[in-house]
């Protein structure tokens, strides 16, 4: 270790617990609380990456969360912000962006050609002929910056939670911790949220009395009751002080989304400083003030030996001083205020060897202070509308809006002294907990369940905080030579200019054409610095340039944490667990899990067409209807009458929404005079309940009908096939099953396998003779296997979803959303006695009334000419001969009770007539031959099979 | 997301009702013309300006019912929304 | 056939978890729920007592308001019955039983609100879901019912959600509660 101080009075180290790490193969030390950049600069290894475009050998510039040049990769977890992450014993830590090695780079050849890299290369280049572009493409990728990625990494816990605190105050610095003080102590619920592993911000790396401060601070708000989340960034605003804060530091999760409602939202990130444009510039050994004051006074490590100091602000002074204290020879000074300047850094291409002064004087120097002044990171104030404007006497922007419900302080909102400072935040916080009260009291007494609000609703209070004054500094961007404004992208000044000669010369536009700004700082080093540099080709003044807009994320946001825990919800029916002991094949319909198959679906269909096979057709929607207008509604909601329905029968009817295009079918029931059961599709359910709610409560508020809907509270089973009135009287005895007591279209309630209260209804989707089974979901499961006991010597077998599909198809029964779409209206299903134009009014009936009367494509029962041939589902039907297109398959399978193909499928009217021949185009692209057929059902067209 | 004063459950996430857009009067299905209904259907004014549209408290009262929104601040009125559009300045 | 009929859970798996019993899950879907549909303007909404997002806890039922016309009752059957039976039902009531169509949990305990933060964007402060509160929302993206009903000194809430959702929703909150050493207890049907 041969850069570590004695110990510093404000160090975060813990020399008590000294940490192993490996670093590009080799073996390091460090200390509990080291940075991975601070045990890096300890060893002094000053090179730690490569650069992204010409892989100049990069040192740390600020050695913090925003240093462009820090990125390693820890373990198989690559683009690690290594100024930020903290050193853990055994932890093993490469370069990235360099091959074969950091010390050889061999892609630094493109720094010889640098010179042609400009602006817009790689597009100029690589862009013709197109047909290279994939050879291209793999040669760029390698030279790409970033780590890693290990496809069999573990998937870490990523967390998420909802937060309605009062403040959140984004900048856990001393304006940030005194806002959340004086909030806090008027009662309001405050997060704290500071981006770093601890509170303080610069605090922590000042003098005595900025170490004193702090510990006061720290103090007071450790003891106001305040959520403090250190390691953590707010890293967007949204609408309605939506924010989102990523939390680094949870303990068992890897990182957490926080979405925190803010009531008020105090924006105190302080300001980030700014680097210096001139040659050499990103030569390892130049540094910033700020990165120089916290490896000292943070981390107890020494930056350099011999120093030059760039300094326009008293940060730099400081600097100086702390640079002196621990032994580093300060060899000039370059004092900014006075005119002086810098012009180049020089030296070989690892390390810096001197400095070159406006004056052309050369001083020998390892390292290279830079303090030109601050950007104020205003993103979280753009997020909300606010566009920062730029003040020349201080040389940076400021907020300009009043958002009411957002408010700047600290560094951001000015500068002044540290009374000035603390008393702008302490009036913030007051006035962030005064409006957060004044948003509490209205939600509460908006909110029916709330506690009742106490006294009137408070007066808006005003925004009566005193300025802060704005310093003097002077104007730092670009010395009188070029470079790099970008670190992360390799852009330089001369590309900024060249760019904006070729006329990207609007920022937005440079931005993108350059990349500046695009990189992992997001903006927070290089967006000031870029807008000056353009700004000085245009000839114009900053402000007349203006700037970016600075968009979400604050900070790059993990895909893992955006993820969060994932909310998949799938539903089952109570019967789920026999289907996955006995071997179903599962397949996700909607977010229903149900069994495809039990292992062969045409066996299922050939023993229930035998003998009786049951399904679990639980997810069928499921309708309670009461009230005695409930005809009124089905009259509404169906194309059909539903008027004259008896109690204890059943009816098939098709909805249709306002457009007329088919949105649903199924059957509804009479159980009693005031009361229906009604079923949607499995998909339809939650849209009908809600397109039934809508007619009552928008249109028809006089209907008296109350609709429940009880599509779990049935597990439904269909018992299907020859022989499955002989099965189901095993189960029922006060029922009457006979044919001619529950005759075809009938419901009945009863007694199933001792389950009381259970419906019954002869209808059935695959043709056979069937019995469908509504049983209270807690005996759901009973029942089922009541069924396969019963009716072992029946031959009864359960059947899947694959089963049902073929059966129907063999029937010709189409699905809605298969064998229709987004178009189909109600007349193209063949069913046109269903819709009914002598209603008074029911869903979509003038657009049915005037789809009557035109010609519209219809669904057809199609078998091919070779029955082995069995079309792949939206296969196209086109004129013989031609691309012209006639229609297309809709639905397709094998049928094993017909031993040949069965297809249903849409075709213009001109195709529909029984007996056209068709050509149907297969996925690989030969035409087969096809015909219409007469009847819709490929079996059994008279239906007497479910009429048994 | 957007702070949506449900009547009944109060200010929700945008994302616990459903959007219909603008609302609409239905024509009168009897003697509408084809124009008419398909204006109903299909056409919306996209104001930029206060605008009624219908909600439906989907995760909440299951209730539909009609708001005012500015679409250019997303200020609601009646009830005013405290969020960073009316306040108390309004 | 059976002389008793088991009444089957929707939860059907349960994973080991913690031991500790500061946070619990216990599932209650067994229990008697039974929906009234009744105005407000209606009698039988009268009698019953208890406005949108509020409950009342009588004998052995809990009533409580969680549609604007909407009441569920869940307690013992025959509190449950006797509730429903006295029931005003003139002007335009229903009632359906829900005891087979929603399942019900019930989640206690000082982290129970925290457990609640990490599945559901509602507010669960105290002065936004007081002690008796009913609130309708998006758990985990199902649809819930969720009372708080605290149990002494204790955070407690009882959480409805559709039967087919079980399962799923039971996972969930053992995984959002495994922070907090969530523990899974075993409840009888009733409230007490």
């Amino acid at each position: 270790m041969t850069r570590r101080l004695p110990a510093q009075a404000g160090e975060v180290i813990n020399r008590s617990t000294p940490l192993s790490f490996k670093w590009d193969g080799g073996n390091l030390s460090a200390f509990e609380g080291d940075t991975i950049a601070s045990a890096l600069l300890a060893n002094d290894k000053r090179i730690v990456s490569r650069s992204m475009k010409y892989h100049r050998p990069r040192g740390y510039l600020t050695a913090d969360f925003w240093d462009p040049n820090g990125f390693v990769q820890v373990g198989d977890d690559p683009n690690v912000r290594s100024g930020h992450r903290l050193v853990e014993n055994g932890m093993t830590i490469d370069p990235q962006n360099v091959w074969p090695s950091l010390d050889y780079d061999m892609k630094a050849a493109n720094g010889l050609v640098g010179r042609f890299l400009t602006a817009g290369f790689y597009y100029k280049t690589f862009i013709k002929p197109q047909a290279m572009w994939p050879v291209y493409e793999k040669v760029l990728a390698r030279f790409a910056p970033g780590g890693t990625v290990d496809l069999d990494t573990p998937h870490g816990y990523h967390d998420k939670r909802y937060a309605h605190p009062d403040v959140v105050v984004a900048g856990g610095g001393p304006a940030g911790m005194a806002a959340a003080i004086s909030a806090a102590s008027l009662g309001a619920r405050v997060m704290l949220v500071e981006h770093e592993h601890a509170l303080g911000g610069h605090l922590r790396w000042g003098n005595a009395e900025d170490r004193r401060l702090l510990d006061e601070l720290r103090g007071k708000v450790e003891g106001a009751g305040v959520e403090i989340l250190t390691n953590s960034t707010v890293t967007g605003r949204y609408e309605d002080n939506w924010t989102a804060i990523v939390q680094r530091s949870h303990p068992i999760a890897v990182e957490r989304l926080i979405k925190a409602r803010a009531k008020v939202l105090v924006v105190a990130p302080g300001l980030i400083e700014r680097p210096y444009v001139f040659t050499g510039n990103d030569k390892p050994g130049v540094m910033l003030s700020g990165a120089v004051r916290r490896l000292i006074n943070m981390y107890a490590v020494k930056p350099g030996e011999r120093a030059v100091v760039f300094t326009g602000n008293a940060d730099g002074d400081a600097a100086i001083v702390d640079l002196e204290r621990v032994g580093v020879t300060v060899a000039r000074v370059v004092d900014a205020r006075q005119g002086e300047n810098i012009v180049v850094a020089k030296g070989g291409a690892k390390a810096l060897d001197s400095v070159e002064l406006s004056d052309g004087s050369v001083i020998e120097a390892d390292l290279l202070v830079t303090a030109v002044g601050w950007t104020a990171p205003t993103s979280l104030l753009n997020m909300a509308g606010d566009r920062p404007v730029y003040h020349a006497g201080s040389a940076r922007f400021y907020p300009s809006a009043e958002i009411h419900n957002v408010l700047a302080t600290g560094g951001i909102a000015g500068d002044g002294d540290a009374d000035q400072l603390l008393a702008h935040a302490e009036a913030t916080g007051r006035l962030a907990a005064n409006r957060a009260a004044a948003v509490a009291h209205r939600v509460q007494d908006l909110t029916a369940r709330a506690l009742p609000v106490q006294g009137p609703e408070p007066t808006w209070p005003e925004d009566d905080r005193q300025s802060l004054p704005r310093d003097s500094h002077p104007a730092l961007f670009r010395s009188t030579t070029h470079g790099i404004v970008d670190y992360s992208e390799d852009v330089d000044s001369k590309d900024l200019v060249a760019a904006a000669k070729e006329g990207y010369d609007s920022v937005e536009l440079l931005k993108r054409y350059t990349t500046a700004t695009m990189g992992p700082s997001q903006g927070k080093l290089e967006t000031v610095n870029t807008v000056a540099v353009l700004a000085e080709a245009r000839g114009e003044t900053i402000q007349e340039v203006g700037t970016t807009v600075w968009r979400p994320p604050y900070a790059p946001i993990t895909l893992g944490a955006l993820g969060g825990r994932v909310f998949e919800p799938v539903r089952v029916s109570s019967i789920q667990s026999w289907h996955e002991a006995n071997g179903a094949t599962p397949i996700l319909a909607g977010a229903w899990v149900r069994p495809d198959h039990y292992g062969d679906p045409a066996a299922e269909v050939t023993n229930t067409r035998t003998n009786v096979g049951i399904i679990d057709v639980t997810p069928l929607g499921k309708l309670d209807l009461q009230g005695p207008d409930v005809p009124k509604l089905l009259n509404h909601l169906y194309t059909n009458k539903w008027s004259q329905l008896p109690v204890g029968s059943v009816r098939y009817g098709i909805m249709c929404a306002e457009d007329g295009v088919v949105l649903d079918d199924g059957v509804t029931g009479r159980l009693s005079d005031n009361r229906y059961l009604m079923t949607t599709t499995s998909s339809g359910a939650a849209t009908i309940w809600e397109w039934a709610e809508n007619w009552l409560q928008t249109e028809h508020p006089d209907w008296q009908v109350h609709v429940t809907p009880v599509t779990s509270g049935f597990t439904s089973i269909n018992v299907a096939g020859p022989k499955s009135r002989a099965l189901v009287s095993r189960l029922v005895d006060n029922v009457d099953l006979g044919p001619d007591a529950f005759d075809y279209m009938q419901v009945r309630s009863g007694t199933v396998a001792g389950v009381p209260n259970c419906f019954m209804w002869r209808i059935g989707f695959t043709g056979e003779l069937s019995f469908e089974l509504h049983v209270p979901s807690g005996h759901g499961l009973h029942v089922w296997t009541a069924l396969l006991e019963m009716g072992n010597d029946l031959g009864v077998k359960p059947f899947g979803l694959e089963a049902q599909r073929i059966m129907r198809l063999e029937k010709g029964h189409f699905i809605v959303g298969q064998d229709t779409d987004g178009l189909t209206k109600a007349p193209s299903l063949g069913m046109n006695g269903l819709i009914k134009l002598d209603k008074d009014d029911f869903a979509g009936k003038p657009e049915l009334a005037w789809a009557m009367e035109q010609s519209l494509p219809s669904l057809v029962a199609i078998q091919t000419t070779d029955p082995a041939e069995v079309p792949t589902e939206a296969s196209q039907i086109v004129r013989a001969g031609t691309n012209e297109i006639l229609g297309r398959i809709t639905s397709s399978r094998m049928s094993p009770t017909l031993d040949r193909s069965i297809c249903l499928g849409q075709v213009l009217p001109e195709a529909a007539p029984a007996g056209t021949e068709l050509t149907i185009v297969m996925i690989d692209g030969r035409r087969i031959t096809a015909r219409v057929m007469e009847h819709q059902a490929h079996f059994d067209p008279e239906g007497q099979r479910l009429r048994g | 997301m957007l702070l949506v004063p449900c009547p009944n459950c109060g200010p929700r996430n945008s994302a616990d009702l459903r959007y219909f857009g603008e609302s609409h009067e239905r024509p009168n299905p009897a003697s509408a013309s084809p124009h008419e209904w398909r204006s109903y259907l299909y056409l919306e004014d996209n104001p930029a300006d206060w605008l009624k549209e219908s909600w439906f408290c989907r995760s909440g009262c299951r209730r539909y019912f009609t708001l005012e929104r500015h679409t250019g601040t997303n200020e609601f009125r009646s009830p005013p929304m405290p969020g960073n559009k009316v306040g108390g300045k309004a | 056939m059976v002389d008793v009929l088991r009444f089957e859970s929707p939860v059907t798996t349960i994973y080991p978890t913690g031991e500790t019993e500061d946070l619990t899950l216990g599932d209650l879907s067994e229990i008697t729920k039974q929906i009234v549909r009744a105005d407000s303007k209606t009698a039988a909404a009268e009698q019953l007592a208890v406005t949108f997002g509020s409950s009342r806890i009588d004998g052995d039922v809990i009533v409580l308001g969680q549609r604007p016309d909407e009441f569920l009752l869940v307690g013992t059957p025959t509190a449950t019955a006797s509730l429903v039976e006295g029931l005003d039902r003139s002007g335009h009531v229903s009632v359906i039983d829900h005891t087979h169509s929603r399942a019900m949990f019930r989640l206690t305990g000082s982290n129970a609100s925290a457990t609640l933060e990490k599945l559901c964007s509602v507010d669960w402060s105290e002065p936004m879901t007081p002690n008796g509160a009913v609130v309708s929302a998006s758990l985990a993206k199902v649809g819930c019912d969720i009372a708080r009903l605290d149990r002494g000194p204790d955070r407690s809430y009882l959480i409805a959600c559709d039967r087919s959702f079980a399962q799923y929703l039971f996972d969930a909150i053992i995984d959002a509660g495994n922070e907090f050493d969530i523990a899974v207890v075993a409840l009888a049907p009733t409230l007490v």
